[in-house]
């Protein structure tokens, strides 16, 4: 078949179009595509049908696996795809480690190395004992998630934008100086042994917690990465849709409740905020898939991320 | 129902940037007034009241882009407005020591002739929207202004007013205004962020030696504010963040004299 792969102003991305098997799939079209445009590798292509005059909402994204002719129009021989240069992609977890790396080295640099000279502060460093449990804490916590980036987690999207690397980092780097700062400050206040128990013990349960929904989420997918979406069951799942960020936010909490500074609210606050927003999506993606139509099951009622607000 | 909604809407909208127009074009006045009469050094003392209430009624329009009133992003008129109310009252207002400096005639001129055009834009769009009767009552008005213009020029020999094509008045009017805003930000939002930076700048000093908005440790919740930090981050901040604003009204601007092109 004849496939005419057009940019979203109508320009010709391939000149004269590209002549495939009719069995093929969308993925040999992005290797013909990458073939004839050099630059534009397979990860860097999202291929939609064109709009349909008169006809709003989403465009339809080509499926990797999906096989071409599913997209023709029926009967004709030929089919138009709508190109779009996503720019250069990094894999997620290419993304995910230099995130987490961050912390993972600027938090013992402030708990070990003399930083608060440069900031007027001179003089021993007396390090209370909850000073060194949260370094270890945090520095885990990284360790953590760059483990389950590399053996837990898989990926529906292999790729991000580049642009995403300094963004991410941006975030996760500061927000890690900022918090390392304040826990290891020479100044700083511990609260009562009972408090700090507490919060580490929250901390604790609720990453062991966190870690059990990471590997009930990867067994929801197969080991060739197809993606798709399943209704998440087990433990947590069964009353919360999104429990694996539920039990990241209060481990935060107890990491919290033990250290007591704002800058380590203001990163809890921020990042509920952020991990809220990507919940409602997931949910909503969740409850309109799985409307109880055509044979899929009818998505439970359960809250989104935080019991008993959302 | 949903007109009365509408027509309640535009009402509050006219009113609102109608009635801040009036205030910057306050701030603009004194501020020239008082350089012609002793020099920048007295700009300050002449513009301070009502360009704090100008610039602080600005936060309501966060409040309209959150309530869905207005659709600009929130995300855009936020560091706007964030950073003009640092000035205002974090800079020029807490430290007296700026006040005389000539880039606050700078920055107050340049702040001022933008808002003005800005909410003269917004009132004349928000204004125009209106029902008929609205429109008549703004037709009488030009129509006067016509006629007095009329018996001004041409002193009692009365000649037939020429036919009021309001519509294309009005239109090559808006047009008039629309090419003004989105052409003097080019000169204004340069000289503007220049003197916002320089006035911080200024400013550095003053806030290390007074120690003002600090919050020092150790305290029980290992939290520190240190505003001169802040204020040099600050500066940092528009580095990055002023060619950005410059890049988004230039976008702003195609996006905008294009439909004027094709309306």
């Amino acid at each position: 078949m004849k496939v005419s792969v057009v940019s979203r102003s109508g320009r010709e991305v391939v000149k004269g179009g590209i002549e495939l098997k009719d069995s093929a799939k969308v993925a040999d079209l992005q290797e013909a595509i990458h073939a004839k445009t050099k630059k534009y590798y397979p990860a860097r292509q999202r291929l939609t049908l064109p709009a349909q005059p008169g006809k709003s909402g989403k465009p339809v994204v080509l499926s990797q696996k999906a096989s071409l002719s599913e997209y023709c129009e029926k009967g004709s021989g030929s089919l138009t795809v709508v190109f779009k240069d996503l720019g250069p992609q990094v894999y997620y977890s290419t993304l995910f480690f230099w995130e987490y790396v961050g912390p993972l080295i600027i938090y013992p640099i402030f708990y070990y190395l003399p930083v608060y000279k440069y900031f007027g502060y001179e003089g021993e460093r007396v390090i209370h004992p909850v000073q060194t449990y949260a370094m270890y804490y945090f520095c885990f916590h990284y360790f953590k998630r760059i483990m389950e980036t590399f053996f837990v987690h898989r990926f529906s999207h292999a790729t991000s934008p580049v642009s995403n690397v300094f963004r991410n980092c941006a975030y996760y780097w500061t927000f890690g100086a900022y918090i390392a700062y304040y826990c290891n400050h020479p100044l700083y206040t511990p609260v009562s042994d009972l408090q700090m128990k507490i919060g580490f013990g929250i901390g604790v349960v609720c990453q062991i917690a966190n870690f059990y929904c990471h590997i009930l989420l990867r067994n929801l997918r197969s080991p060739t990465g197809s993606g798709g979406y399943q209704i998440p069951r087990g433990f947590l799942f069964n009353i919360v849709t999104c429990a694996n960020y539920t039990t990241e936010i209060y481990q935060w909490l107890g990491f919290n409740i033990a250290t007591q500074t704002v800058a380590g609210y203001v990163f809890l606050a921020v990042a509920a905020a952020i991990m809220t927003n990507w919940a409602l999506g997931k949910h909503s993606r969740l409850r309109k898939l799985f409307d109880g139509k055509d044979g899929q099951p009818k998505y439970p009622r359960r809250w989104v991320i935080l019991p008993p607000f959302l | 129902m949903a007109g009365v909604g509408s027509a309640v809407r535009r009402l509050y909208l006219s009113v609102y940037n109608w009635v801040v127009f009036v205030g910057w074009a306050q701030v603009l006045y004194y501020a020239v007034t008082a350089l012609l009469d002793g020099g920048h050094e007295g700009v300050y003392a002449a513009v301070e009241r009502p360009l704090q209430l100008a610039q602080t009624a600005a936060v309501m329009e966060i409040l309209h882009g959150l309530v869905g009133l207005v659709r600009s992003p929130v995300t855009a008129t936020l560091p706007q407005i964030g950073s003009r109310l640092f000035l205002t009252w974090g800079i020029l207002w807490s430290f007296p020591e700026t006040q005389s400096h000539i880039l606050v005639t700078s920055l107050v001129i340049s702040w001022s002739i933008t808002e003005i055009i800005r909410y003269s834009f917004f009132g004349l769009k928000e204004t125009l929207g209106f029902a008929p009767s609205w429109l008549l009552w703004l037709r009488l008005v030009l129509f006067l202004l016509q006629a007095g213009h009329h018996l001004i020029k041409f002193r009692g020999n009365l000649l037939p007013f020429q036919k009021l094509d309001l519509k294309s008045e009005l239109h090559s009017f808006v047009v008039a205004l629309l090419i003004c805003r989105y052409s003097t930000f080019m000169i204004l939002y340069p000289t503007g962020i220049l003197s916002e930076v320089g006035l911080i700048y200024i400013a550095l000093p003053y806030i290390k030696v007074s120690e003002k908005y600090f919050v020092k440790m150790p305290n029980k919740w290992n939290f520190s504010f240190d505003y001169f930090y802040t204020c040099a981050i600050a500066i940092g901040v528009y580095v990055p963040g002023g060619p950005h604003m410059f890049t988004y009204m230039l976008a702003q601007r195609k996006k905008a004299l294009s439909k004027a092109k094709t309306a």
